[in-house]
């Protein structure tokens, strides 16, 4: 339990006093996305629209403010490339195989729900498998028993081998980490994949 | 009659029959979660090919909204199977004589045996 404490303390939320620049300078990315959705709303980036965009964002984050999350998320722009094409082709994929499904076998379609133990312990990446996995038809994450790092995935079609749903799980997991993950869970990645360990 | 058009013309297509093919998987599917893959995504991949062969003949001026349509609805789809699925599955509106395997269940049974 105590090791799980510790690898997660990177993702607590932050809530101790900061200078003030600190806070400011935290806050600015959000209000940058803020302004840039006004903008794309608007469908324009003159002075005006700029000006009450930074307005109304300021007001949405005064409202609702949002608690300031520290992540040890790390980017890397070409595997994030690598992942979005990756999801792309598997979301036209899926798409093609559902669809054939419903018009072969219609109401005697065969299902499962399948145990894939991860090999991440963090929330955020989690999270984003997660996401990505139920990004495409014929695939979600059902229940996540996170302490354990256990994902129930719901998968449409005949299972004929559990075992090909885990590795395709595992291998979109490795996707994610190369884009996102930290050193530190890229690091735990390699090394449990080459014992072996956890890889059921 | 250009290139895009054609181009467009594909998107467009391709988008409508993949939202056609998910509302015939509503229909014929058997339960709440599979139906609900019907219902989510193939609509969601769908609607982006819709958007891109319309942001094709658009200029790109008013293009820039629809990015937000496809951004909320990849954030969005998601979450709403997910939570909706689980419902299903907590409420017992699953069909299990269509599961090949449940791994889920086989766990809950053996912590309620075990105490």
């Amino acid at each position: 339990m105590t090791d799980r404490a510790d690898s997660r303390t990177g993702e607590r939320v932050v809530s101790r006093r900061r200078p003030w620049w600190s806070r400011v300078a935290r806050k600015l990315p959000l209000l940058l996305w803020l302004t840039l959705v006004w903008g794309l709303l608007w469908g324009t980036y003159d002075a005006g629209t700029v000006f009450f965009g930074v307005l109304v964002s300021v007001l949405v984050m005064s409202v609702f403010p949002v608690p300031s999350i520290s992540t040890d998320l790390a980017l890397r722009p070409l595997r994030v490339v690598e992942l979005v094409a990756y999801l792309a082709w598997d979301m036209a994929s899926s798409t093609l195989r559902v669809s054939w499904q419903a018009l072969r076998h219609g109401p005697r379609i065969r299902a499962g729900i399948v145990e894939v133990t991860l090999r991440i312990d963090s929330d955020h990446l989690i999270a984003l498998l997660a996401n990505g996995l139920s990004l495409a038809p014929g695939k979600f994450v059902l229940q996540i028993d996170r302490p354990n790092r256990i994902c129930y995935v719901y998968t449409l079609g005949m299972i004929t081998d559990p075992a090909t749903i885990r590795s395709e799980v595992l291998a979109l997991e490795r996707r994610v980490v190369r884009a996102f993950g930290s050193a530190g869970e890229r690091e735990r990645m390699t090394e449990l994949s080459d014992t072996g360990k956890d890889t059921r | 009659m250009t290139w895009t058009d054609v181009v467009a013309a594909v998107f467009l297509l391709a988008g409508s029959l993949s939202c056609l093919f998910g509302a015939i998987g509503i229909l014929t599917f058997p339960d709440v979660v599979s139906r609900l893959q019907a219902a989510t995504k193939p609509q969601t991949f769908g609607l982006i090919l819709i958007v891109i062969g319309a942001a094709l003949r658009m200029n790109a001026h008013s293009a820039s909204g629809l990015l937000l349509v496809v951004l909320f609805q990849l954030l969005t789809a998601p979450v709403l199977a997910q939570i909706v699925g689980r419902a299903a599955y907590r409420a017992d509106s699953i069909r299990r004589d269509t599961l090949d395997t449940d791994e889920l269940a086989d766990r809950l049974h053996r912590e309620r045996s075990s105490g």
